[in-house]
């Protein structure tokens, strides 16, 4: 599968640099290694802009699974992904800032949140504050790129979507809402190649103190509905989530705001 | 006059066919290089067409017989013809000979003619339609100026423009036969046919009772080795010939069901647009029935060009190549010997190994068996769910057993899981000494590999040959002839070589030893579906019919049934890409089945009975064999009493 952006001709527009950070997925049910499904979504993405110039760039340590994993990436169409070497239990965001820091891409796609690790979903966060670049997540899809400012479609729940202006560089995120990505080819796969680049490690300080545990899926809250008919029980189904009683607090110092939510907690029985 | 006119026009014509020969050969040489012993090709191969293929042609009797009036007659005619009238040797019998065999093909030629009056649909037109007067120009020439020649008329006969007419007509004749069978015109299938038989890419397949249906691996270890064929000079340069064979009879568009449902696909159109690739060019010149729904005269294709366009059209289309279910009718019928599947397969290979673009939900499928080692991404470790109260002796506890009951992914479906279990029942009722794979199992790779994913079809057969090497066992009976088809016939080129039987064999060979008493058939009538990878994958006709014998079922067969069976719909993994069409084809099937008034089909395979038993207002219920013996297990006679049985036999519940 050969990019529009790798053929020489459309190398001397301006094109746009690219990189989609990708990581080592998780299969639910197996456990095993493959591109993780958010991050794949956040390539396909970037396979749809025009004339981009598209790097794949993940920090981590080269074992049997990871390759597994970065094959799938390679899979999808391209012919190179730089792995950024990084020992497992080291804190990788020094290592991918001063590596984007050098590259300066104008756009970093990057997925919701891992498959494994910690998943906290915060890694595009921090990126983005060391950077000093803007972020917006949840993305469904980005529209167009003119004069340095992508417009962006930001996925909100039930389907609405928002259209946002950013100007580049900027870190993006997308999860479920974006569309699924290609298939992964054998043939690709197997040629490209896991371009190694050693950086400096930093320990993640606070990893070992953690006990980790498999994720379990968190409780729903039940809805309850009095419906006396079939109608209420239907409106009650398809009704938006509410707030309801929700408040916004502003202006308040940090010994208030504790107290709001110390009271929310109590009132919610999670603390007693 | 023409003594000296025509030793000039046998050897130019002669020499027009070396040229023409010299020049397609070339044409099939840009395919790649493929391991043939020539030698032995050459030798087999009039027994090969004598035989083998005489054995496929004469499934039509009166076409059987006017082609070996019109061929022999032709082949003798020709060879007396150089010696009688190009060397001069008219002395004695060669000219009677010559008269005899002149005559032998103008017989022939009017049954040619009398079939090309009102000509079936399957047939190719164009061309073809000219043959039978070429035939006879060429067979009453040379039987006209052969008369002189023995001394029936006297020499100098008639006038000098007679001669010249004669002449004339000789040449049109010498044309179509010489000069057309190297240059491309219907004559061609002779030349290229011949060679094809002696230079076939399964020599094995010939031979009585021989038969050769597991696709070719791929290999994978060498990074330089294309992955499936993208253009037409990626085949191998004896399927190149074995494409420019094809008489255009359209025995396997008649055949093909997914033509027969409206699908893009029609296979004697498939191989007509790979001669057309392979010589450069547009379809516009075929003359028979198109792919549906697609016209004629918008691809066109190169030997070095894509066969399927990334976007737009080129020679063929994606969809044309996942329509097929790889039932492989069209091979069976193929008077050719010609293998389509295998060029399906091919290029499939190219489209998801290289391309990655699997149809519909290939690419779902492909990703779950990678993941999970089964199509639908069950949770691996729930494999034996379906089989909790049934205390099924696993391999990996017992380590040995008589037969491995090979269970496939059918364990994950709730209609199998009937069949499963009453084949277990089956099992204990004839106390045979069986164990499973359990979570050990994992898919065959049928799907996969013929979605055109070598590579996870080779992972997922290389971890099941590891783990079968663990056990042992004399056999694997399994109730899926998918599973049964590739364990048998394609583990074997990676090293994995096993005695396999389908359910119906194993419980054909219960019964004939007496190890299981039927309860006599209180049923209606019935009829019995042939699956394709039992029977014409694997030659098993009789077993499955032999069981339903036992059971006192008188089977009403269908008009289409036996290697003639029409395909489910569900092989190939057809289902999973689902190219739509204008019907669909497992509801072509209930309608064979309804036509002979059967209230039950019989099937022996997974596929087969979801893709039957989803057929809408079906007038049949579709019961798999096991089933069947099942509910009639009889108890068994005391006096058997010595068999260990291991458990007491399973109530089969049903929902």
């Amino acid at each position: 599968m050969r990019l529009e952006a790798q053929q020489p001709g459309a190398q001397e527009e301006a094109a746009l640099e690219v990189t989609v950070l990708v990581s080592v997925g998780r299969h639910p049910l197996t456990g095993r290694a493959r591109r993780a499904d958010h991050d794949a979504r956040g390539v396909e993405l970037a396979l749809t802009l025009d004339k981009a110039r598209i790097s794949l760039l993940h920090a981590g340590a080269l074992d049997e699974e990871s390759e597994n994993a970065m094959r799938g990436y390679l899979g999808m169409g391209f012919p190179a992904l730089t792995l950024v070497e990084q020992p497992h239990g080291a804190d990788v965001i020094p290592a991918l800032a001063d590596r984007l820091n050098d590259a300066r891409p104008q756009l970093v796609i990057a997925g919701e949140r891992a498959e494994q690790g910690e998943g906290s979903g915060l890694l595009p966060y921090l990126l983005a504050e060391r950077l000093g670049w803007p972020l917006v997540s949840g993305l469904a899809d980005v529209e167009k790129i003119e004069n340095g400012v992508a417009t962006l479609l930001q996925a909100l729940p039930r389907g609405q979507r928002r259209r946002l202006q950013v100007r580049l560089p900027a870190i993006i995120t997308v999860d479920a809402a974006a569309s699924s990505a290609r298939q992964s080819a054998f043939g690709p796969s197997r040629r490209g190649e896991i371009e190694a680049e050693p950086a400096a490690v930093t320990w993640d300080e606070a990893q070992p103190e953690w006990s980790v545990a498999p994720a379990r899926k968190r409780p729903k809250r039940l809805k309850i509905v009095k419906a006396a008919s079939a109608r209420d029980r239907f409106k009650a189904a398809a009704a938006k989530a509410e707030g309801g009683s929700g408040q916004v607090l502003t202006d308040v110092t940090p010994e208030q705001g504790a107290e709001a939510i110390f009271k929310l907690l109590k009132d919610e029985g999670v603390l007693r | 006059m023409l003594d000296t006119l025509l030793p000039i026009l046998i050897f130019s014509a002669l020499a027009l066919a070396v040229i023409g020969a010299v020049r397609r050969i070339r044409l099939w040489r840009q395919g790649r290089p493929a391991r043939v012993d020539l030698l032995r090709g050459l030798a087999a191969m009039p027994r090969r067409y004598l035989v083998d293929l005489h054995h496929v042609v004469a499934r039509d009797k009166v076409m059987s017989n006017t082609h070996v009036a019109t061929a022999g007659g032709f082949v003798a005619a020709a060879v007396l013809m150089i010696l009688v009238h190009g060397l001069g040797l008219a002395q004695g019998v060669l000219g009677w000979a010559l008269l005899a065999a002149s005559a032998a093909m103008f017989v022939g030629s009017l049954f040619v003619a009398r079939r090309r009056r009102k000509p079936p649909a399957r047939l190719s037109k164009g061309p073809w339609m000219r043959l039978p007067k070429s035939l006879m120009a060429f067979s009453l020439s040379v039987f006209l100026i052969t008369l002189p020649t023995v001394g029936i008329l006297p020499t100098g006969f008639g006038h000098w423009l007679l001669a010249l007419a004669l002449a004339a007509v000789l040449v049109w004749g010498l044309g179509e036969m010489f000069f057309g069978m190297t240059w491309g015109g219907p004559m061609k299938h002779a030349f290229a046919g011949a060679l094809h038989l002696a230079f076939h890419r399964r020599p094995e397949r010939f031979g009585e009772g021989n038969r050769s249906t597991g696709l070719k691996a791929l290999s994978l270890d060498d990074p330089k080795a294309p992955l499936g064929v993208e253009t037409p000079s990626d085949f191998t340069w004896n399927q190149l010939l074995g494409f420019d064979a094809c008489v255009q009879c359209g025995r396997c568009e008649a055949m093909c069901p997914a033509f027969a449902a409206g699908q893009p696909l029609n296979p004697k159109k498939l191989i007509q647009d790979m001669v057309v690739g392979m010589a450069g060019g547009s379809d516009a010149s075929y003359a028979g029935s198109p792919y549906p729904d697609k016209p004629i005269g918008e691809h066109r294709g190169h030997p070095h060009g894509p066969i399927v366009a990334r976007e737009g059209t080129a020679l063929v289309d994606a969809e044309t190549l996942w329509s097929c279910t790889t039932c492989r009718a069209c091979v069976e019928e193929c008077p050719m010997m010609i293998e389509h599947v295998d060029a399906i397969v091919d290029m499939r290979r190219f489209l998801t190994l290289e391309r990655g673009d699997t149809p519909g939900k290939g690419a779902e499928v492909i990703d779950n068996l990678i993941a999970t080692d089964n199509p639908g991404g069950f949770d691996p470790g729930s494999r034996m769910h379906w089989a909790a109260d049934l205390n099924l002796p696993l391999m990996r506890d017992v380590g040995e057993a008589e037969v491995l009951l090979w269970l496939g992914d059918g364990v994950f479906d709730m209609r199998n899981q009937r069949t499963l279990r009453a084949l277990v029942k089956v099992l204990r009722g004839a106390g045979v000494d069986f164990a499973v794979l359990g979570n050990e199992e994992r898919d065959s790779g049928d799907v996969a590999r013929r979605l055109g994913d070598e590579a996870t079809f080779q992972s997922l057969a290389k971890r099941n040959i590891a783990t079968l090497s663990q056990y042992r066992f004399q056999r694997i009976v399994t109730c899926d002839p998918h599973s049964f088809h590739v364990l048998k016939n394609e583990y074997g080129e990676l090293d994995g070589h096993y005695q396999v039987s389908h359910h119906s064999t194993y419980i054909a060979e219960l019964y004939e030893a007496g190890r299981l008493h039927f309860a006599p058939w209180k049923g209606g009538t019935v009829t019995y579906h042939d699956p394709c990878y039992l029977g014409r994958y694997n030659g098993e006709y009789e077993a499955p019919r032999n069981v339903l014998r036992a059971l006192g079922i008188e089977v009403k067969e269908m008009a289409r049934s036996g290697y003639r069976s029409r395909c489910c719909g569900g092989g190939g993994g057809a289902p999973i890409t689902d190219i739509p069409g204008k019907q669909r084809i497992p509801d072509m099937r209930m309608n064979d089945v309804e036509e002979t008034g059967a209230e039950l089909v019989a099937v022996g395979c997974p596929q087969c009975t979801a893709m039957l038993e989803g057929v809408v207002d079906a007038t049949a219920e579709v019961r798999d064999i096991a089933e069947l013996v099942a509910e009639a297990l009889a108890e068994r006679p005391a006096a058997s009493g010595s068999v260990r049985v291991q458990q007491p036999a399973a109530e089969e519940v049903t929902p």
